[in-house]
């Protein structure tokens, strides 16, 4: 009679195949009571695979409504495979999705798929993020005057450029008008944030996205200056940076010599 | 073995109470709606901030609150999620409900997840295992926490207890309460032939604090019968009979209604708990 394996061996051999078709499972350690092993090992795979493709649908609902059922989910089993969750917390699968979806041969007619899929995941972000007090407007207003500071931004602003018009398309997938789409031939540089509860986002200018992408990955304000103005001579950082702090996204201010990693764009 | 220390942050009220899902949060905060607890999964709020936190900061100061965790994987054999665990704590702490729950099961290995709940087998070796670790949930939490029976779909060869000893003991050595899944004990009973009647006898009665209730779908075309736990439509008529069964035999325990997919409007999870709230009452009226 074989030796019945460990729980650690039966748990590893029992998730192996609740990703891969081909990993049998423990089989001679399931009693079959009526049906094949291997089958009542498939009622759990599927369960799992219906659980995170479920998850996957609820974060990005608008490269779902671009593809159609049908091929999302063929695009959901593929990622699944390729990158297994590693949470117990499904909120936090599938953040590579777009990156799947740029290997993906069917998915190559629709070549802004992997932009509109991170700014979905951009939006999952956003919503989740921690929540923060902005910055008073004295304190903005003396780190703006000083310049050798880094700003930090509200941990729900992301940042996403894109060579597609990755924002109106995003738009038109979730809403789509009778009309059909004009799609602009040059890309978009899109902003996001969380406002009353809900994601924003906005389709900025290259020296204003310039600006707030450097800042956000912890450039002091020197320096996200010149970003933007080697872009657009004309920029106006108080300009861009006051809209910024009118909406409580700016939420604090560090001197250059204490600078700290702050990454939270693309 | 653990000996906790106090139980949550109030008695649970004995009445029936419904999840709260992200489709009726607005109608919730809007409506009040007369129901007499909610529960949320652990996980909802593990995001660092955001719109799901501040609705349930206000559902909180209205509503008696549980939360039940889907993801912690009490069962894995090569150990716990040392992050999970923390957030889990942190937000028992911020919220402070008045019951906090995990699954009798099992969902990670090897740091793959497999974000469902998948069954144990019912040795001294995974009893020893589980035990172990509800007793460092508690120590984590500073507060006992509930298990709950899960929905199986299939059984290892061998083992030293039958499932319902399993549960019984794992209770009884690791101090925590019970969350007595109904449901599950009838879906379990067609999957596994055996007579639920003496699955509820088996129960530890002074454990149970909570009972959860939900509905089922048959999967047709197979050899043998075979429900799955899809929490998806209303109870069944033979779950609620086996509900009542399991109040006469308890006394009332505060229960709970779970609806996961294809949810409804609200008036219908309000319905099955007044439905539910009706068994009660049919037993609260009873003489102790």
């Amino acid at each position: 009679m074989p030796t019945a394996p460990s729980l650690l061996e039966c748990q590893r051999r029992f998730m192996a195949a609740l990703y891969s078709p081909d990993a049998c499972g423990p089989v001679e350690a399931i009693a079959g009571n009526g049906l094949e092993p291997a089958a009542r090992l498939r009622i759990y795979r599927h369960s799992c695979e219906g659980n995170q493709i479920s998850a996957l649908r609820t974060s990005y609902p608008a490269v779902l409504a671009l593809v159609g059922s049908a091929f999302f989910d063929q695009c959901a089993r593929g990622y699944r495979r390729e990158h297994a969750s590693h949470s117990g917390n499904l909120q936090v699968f599938g953040g590579r999705f777009g990156d799947y979806l740029a290997t993906v041969p069917q998915a190559r007619e629709l070549p802004y798929l992997p932009d509109v899929a991170r700014l979905e995941w951009l939006r999952q972000r956003a919503v989740l993020a921690a929540d923060a007090e902005a910055l008073p407007s004295a304190a903005f207003e003396r780190a703006l005057a000083v310049q050798d500071r880094t700003l930090t931004l509200h941990p729900s602003v992301q940042c996403l450029a894109s060579a597609y018009a990755v924002l109106t398309i995003f738009r038109y997938a979730m809403a789509p008008g009778e009309e059909g789409l004009q799609l602009p031939d040059t890309g978009e540089n899109v902003l996001l944030w969380r406002e009353d509860g809900e994601v924003a986002m906005a389709a900025l200018d290259a020296a204003s996205f310039a600006c707030i992408e450097a800042l956000a990955r912890g450039a002091t304000l020197v320096r996200s200056n010149t970003a933007a103005r080697a872009i657009d001579p004309a920029f106006d950082q108080p300009a861009c940076l006051g809209t910024l702090a009118q909406r409580g996204l700016i939420v604090g201010s560090v001197p250059n010599d204490n600078l700290r990693e702050s990454v939270s764009c693309r | 073995m653990t000996n906790p220390v106090a139980t949550g942050a109030g008695p649970m009220p004995v009445a029936a109470g419904i999840g709260l899902r992200a489709p009726h949060i607005m109608r919730v905060l809007a409506e009040h709606p007369s129901v007499a607890w909610l529960e949320t999964h652990s996980e909802n709020v593990f995001a660092a901030g955001g719109p799901f936190h501040d609705a349930l900061g206000l559902i909180r100061r209205d509503y008696p609150l549980s939360l039940h965790g889907v993801g912690l994987s009490l069962g894995s054999a090569d150990g716990l999620d040392a992050a999970h665990l923390n957030r889990l704590r942190e937000v028992v702490h911020r919220y402070q409900p008045d019951l906090v729950s995990e699954h009798l099961c099992w969902g990670a290995v090897g740091g793959w997840h497999s974000n469902d709940l998948l069954p144990l087998p019912f040795t001294e070796e995974a009893l020893r295992l589980v035990v172990a670790r509800i007793g460092r949930v508690q120590d984590a939490l500073g507060r006992q926490i509930l298990v709950e029976n899960v929905s199986t779909y299939l059984r290892f060869e061998g083992g030293d207890y039958t499932e319902w000893e399993f549960v019984a003991e794992a209770v009884r050595r690791s101090g925590c309460g019970l969350l007595c899944d109904v449901n599950n004990i009838y879906v379990n009973s067609v999957n596994h032939g055996f007579d639920p009647q003496v699955y509820l006898r088996a129960m530890p009665r002074s454990a149970i604090q909570e009972i959860h209730l939900a509905g089922f779908t048959r999967k047709d075309n197979l050899a043998v019968p075979l429900l799955i736990d899809s929490h998806s439509r209303r109870v069944a008529p033979d779950v609620w009979d086996l509900y009542a069964d399991a109040i006469a035999l308890f006394g009332p325990v505060p229960t709970l209604i779970e609806w996961d997919q294809d949810i409804p409007e609200l008036e219908v999870l309000l319905d099955e708990a007044a439905h539910a709230e009706g068994v009660l009452d049919a037993h609260r009226a009873l003489p102790a």
